[in-house]
């Protein structure tokens, strides 16, 4: 043979590389040419004489490529290329038929049985080989798409693991705080592992509760991301004592700095005082909030704000909107993914599948969260939601006592000082800006002693100086505040004279001294307004109690009463001073 | 029936090529191949069988044109289209060319085969 | 191509039109559109007037938009809002930071 061809066999060779091939042909001068001519192009054959040994030796030789006669005797072409390609199962093998039959219903029958392309007879040594590497190519182009299809299953079973464990880490940050108490229900379904959605709620200190419920921008991880230090800020100022104007603000703060620009969380803060029978609402970029009054009127809470981290905090508006509330009045907050639930035929939910559900209770009696989830859940039948789904219903609901704040985040362990003193005061314009109780309350959160009972401390603190703020600096009757028609006269008389304050101060004085059994905290609060008359007033003289009075609204001084070891009046009443026992 | 040669002298150089040392061995089995081949036509022609006839001819007919006997192919396709329609009465004159064709196929492969060899 | 820009009558204005969804796929197109306006634009105008949805990734892109047309300086207009999109730039309460007309 001369060198070209050998090299042209070497070339072919290499380009489909040395394939294992099997040949099916019934005659033997017609099986020996094609073994020859695949033998001389550099491949490895296997040759059968009829279709049950191609089976056989197609099991034994796994072959690349098979080439096949369309008729044979003892189970003829078609038939084992059937069984060939039963046998190949996922792999791909290209099965070419060998034939000199013309006709289009038999070429189409080759075809059916599983031939993947066709040679004539008589065999054209360049057919043969063109075709051998097509489909060779073709073949190992399925390999590779086979071999990354592997991969990437491989590659996402670990991404969802890794989302698993960190969603543990999250769900210990990003907790339910007081979501299971009794008079929230509420609904949260996100898509994947990770939502874009959250919903906490945190007991306050001193009674009451604050729910935040929020919409990042986006969806699972990266939308989630925000998630985390929004919660670490509301559990932890909430559990000061900080109330939802200043929990949004530092809120918005976080934001700002650490989303993108395009990036941004739509948010409803909501601040409930069982006692006042009042919420109050912050709503930048959520759905309407829906309140069902037990007289089953309805009260829209549409978003007035921007959402979170867009603004500056020069720029951002944490003003929240007061609403009366009886017992028993109820809150629906959402997010978008109410609304935007959809049917079978596309058609979304919407702000009317909302108010179709809330406006049919008075006939049916039904709990609103409950005619919600049902009204969303007849719509869209067997449809899964598409989108992060978040429902929540705060009920106003008077609680006796404190709440006990859940354990949501790590107590301090640190030790703190036994012995002290601490006076601090505020004076003029300060007095109307500056909440200095969650300061004071951490200051004797230092105490270890006294951790565990910040809710107490909280409330007398509270107590103690909403009292010298209003009734002493300002000199506003609190009997105002419990009638309907003085409520809204109470609090826009309050904004008025804070803004006029001056020459007023309020001066806390703590000293707290360890003792056998615990230890001893004793506050002064002293005001520069008026006194009254301590000497006569009816609860101090007696265990009833009084729903209103000049000063000290009864509710008050019993508090004070039952939760202090003592407490004394000085000054005409401008000065109070309490002790608080606290034992091992 | 056109001049066909009995024996295609292109595609057996092509043939001699692919299968170089082997090419005697491939004629040889060929032969002895369509030997058996002649034998089956004239059994089903005995048994009238006309779907073996015309799969037997089909078969004689694609190893023959693939060797490079071009008339022999030819009179193997009317043989085929002889059993595809059931005309068997035709068979036997059929069969007659054909064994006549391979005889003098057959003569003219050992011409070569001896020329070739030395 | 879903987004198309010209030039107002001023010159100084740089007019992005989008038809269609207006969300996360129009991203890359929409940063082009301004980030290639061209020199001398002084304000911008988005006409939304053949868009028919927007969603939050779209609100980020016009945040976007105005932080590169110089945040609280910026002079963006968006305008011609079907009642649709009008509804979520309401309830997002964007007036505070864009001109909706």
């Amino acid at each position: 043979m001369d060198v070209s061809a050998k090299e042209s066999n070497a070339e072919s060779a290499a380009a489909s590389g040395p394939l294992k091939v099997l040949i099916a042909d019934d005659s033997d001068s017609d099986r020996l040419i094609l073994k020859t001519l695949l033998t001389r192009l550099g491949h490895h054959v296997l040759d059968a004489a009829n279709g049950h040994e191609a089976v056989a030796l197609f099991h034994s030789g796994q072959p690349d490529i098979v080439l096949l006669d369309a008729l044979m005797p003892a189970m003829d072409g078609m038939e084992a290329a059937r069984e060939i390609k039963r046998c190949a199962g996922e792999r791909m093998v290209p099965l070419i038929f060998i034939t000199s039959l013309s006709a289009a219903e038999d070429l189409a029958r080759c075809l059916e049985a599983g031939g993947d392309g066709f040679l004539s007879k008589p065999y054209n040594r360049v057919m043969i080989e063109a075709k051998i590497n097509a489909f060779n190519r073709m073949r190992l182009m399925h390999q590779t798409l086979s071999e990354q299809r592997d991969l990437m299953h491989e590659r996402n079973r670990q991404l969802l693991e890794e989302q698993h464990v960190a969603r543990r880490v999250f769900d210990n940050v990003a907790h339910t705080g007081c979501l299971d108490a009794p008079n929230i229900r509420y609904h949260a379904s996100p898509l994947s592992i990770f939502s874009g959605d959250v919903l906490f709620a945190s007991p306050r200190p001193a009674g009451g509760m604050l729910v935040f419920a929020g919409d990042f921008t986006g969806h699972g991880l990266p939308a989630a991301m925000g998630a985390m230090p929004v919660a670490e800020t509301f559990y932890g100022m909430a559990r000061k004592g900080f109330d939802g104007a200043d929990i949004i603000r530092e809120i918005n703060q976080k934001l700002v700095h650490i989303l993108p620009k395009n990036m941004f969380c739509c948010g409803v803060m909501v601040e409930a005082d069982f006692e006042l029978s009042q919420l109050k609402v912050w709503n930048g970029g959520l759905p309407d909030g829906w309140l069902v009054r037990s007289s089953d009127a309805l009260f829209r809470l549409p978003s007035r704000h921007l959402p979170l981290g867009i603004l500056s905090a020069g720029q951002f508006n944490a003003e929240m909107e007061t609403i009366r509330t009886c017992p028993g009045d109820r809150l629906l907050l959402m997010t978008d993914g109410v609304l935007e639930c959809s049917n079978e035929s596309g058609e979304l939910f919407g702000e009317r599948g909302v108010r179709l559900a809330v406006e049919g209770l008075d006939t049916t009696g039904q709990h609103p969260f409950d005619a919600l989830m049902r009204g969303i859940q007849r719509f869209t039948g067997s449809q899964k939601f598409g989108d992060d789904l978040t429902l929540c219903c705060l009920e106003m609901d008077y609680q006796e006592g404190l709440a006990a704040l859940p354990e949501g985040a790590v107590p301090s362990i640190l030790a703190g000082p036994a012995e002290w003193t601490c006076i601090y005061e505020l004076r003029e314009h300060s007095l109307g800006e500056f909440n200095p109780l969650p300061l004071l309350l951490h200051i004797c959160m230092e105490v270890p002693g006294l951790r565990r009972r910040s809710g107490e401390i909280y409330t007398l603190l509270s107590e103690l100086y909403n009292n010298a703020l209003e009734h002493g600096v300002l000199e506003l009757p609190s009997e105002w505040k419990y009638t309907p028609e003085g409520f809204g006269r109470y609090y826009s008389e309050r904004a008025l004279r804070l803004s006029k304050v001056s020459d007023h101060y309020i001066r806390f004085s703590f000293h707290h001294e360890p003792m056998q059994w615990g230890g001893r905290l004793r506050v002064i609060c002293e005001d520069s307004g008026q006194g009254f008359d301590f000497q006569n007033h009816p609860v101090l003289q007696s265990t009833k109690m009084e729903q209103s009075g000049p000063r000290y609204a009864g509710r008050g001084l019993m508090l004070l009463k039952r939760l202090a070891e003592s407490i004394r009046f000085h000054e005409q009443g401008s000065r109070v001073e309490i002790n608080y026992d606290w034992y091992f | 029936m056109v001049d066909t040669p009995h024996l295609d002298e292109e595609a057996l150089a092509e043939l001699r090529d692919v299968m170089e040392d082997e090419f005697s061995i491939l004629i040889e089995t060929y032969l002895m191949d369509s030997k058996e081949r002649v034998e089956s036509l004239k059994e089903a022609m005995a048994n009238e069988d006309s779907d073996a006839f015309a799969k037997t001819a089909h078969s004689f007919k694609g190893s023959s044109i693939n060797i490079g006997a071009p008339r022999l192919g030819a009179l193997c396709l009317k043989a085929e289209k002889v059993g595809q329609s059931e005309k068997l009465d035709e068979a036997p004159a059929i069969l007659e060319d054909i064994d006549e064709e391979f005889q003098k196929v057959t003569s003219a492969f050992q011409a070569l085969i001896s020329r070739g060899a030395g | 191509m879903p987004i198309h820009t010209r030039r107002g009558h001023d010159g100084k204005t740089l007019i992005i039109r989008i038809e269609g969804r207006f969300d996360f796929s129009t991203h890359q197109a929409f940063r082009d559109a301004y980030e290639h306006g061209g020199t001398g634009i002084h304000g911008y105008i988005v006409d939304l007037s053949e868009a028919t949805y927007l969603d939050s990734s779209a609100l980020g892109m016009l945040l976007l938009l105005r932080d590169y047309a110089g945040g609280d300086d910026a002079i963006i207009a968006i305008e011609n809002c079907n009642s649709d999109v009008r509804k979520i730039l309401t309830i997002s309460n964007f007036e505070q930071l864009f001109t909706i007309r």
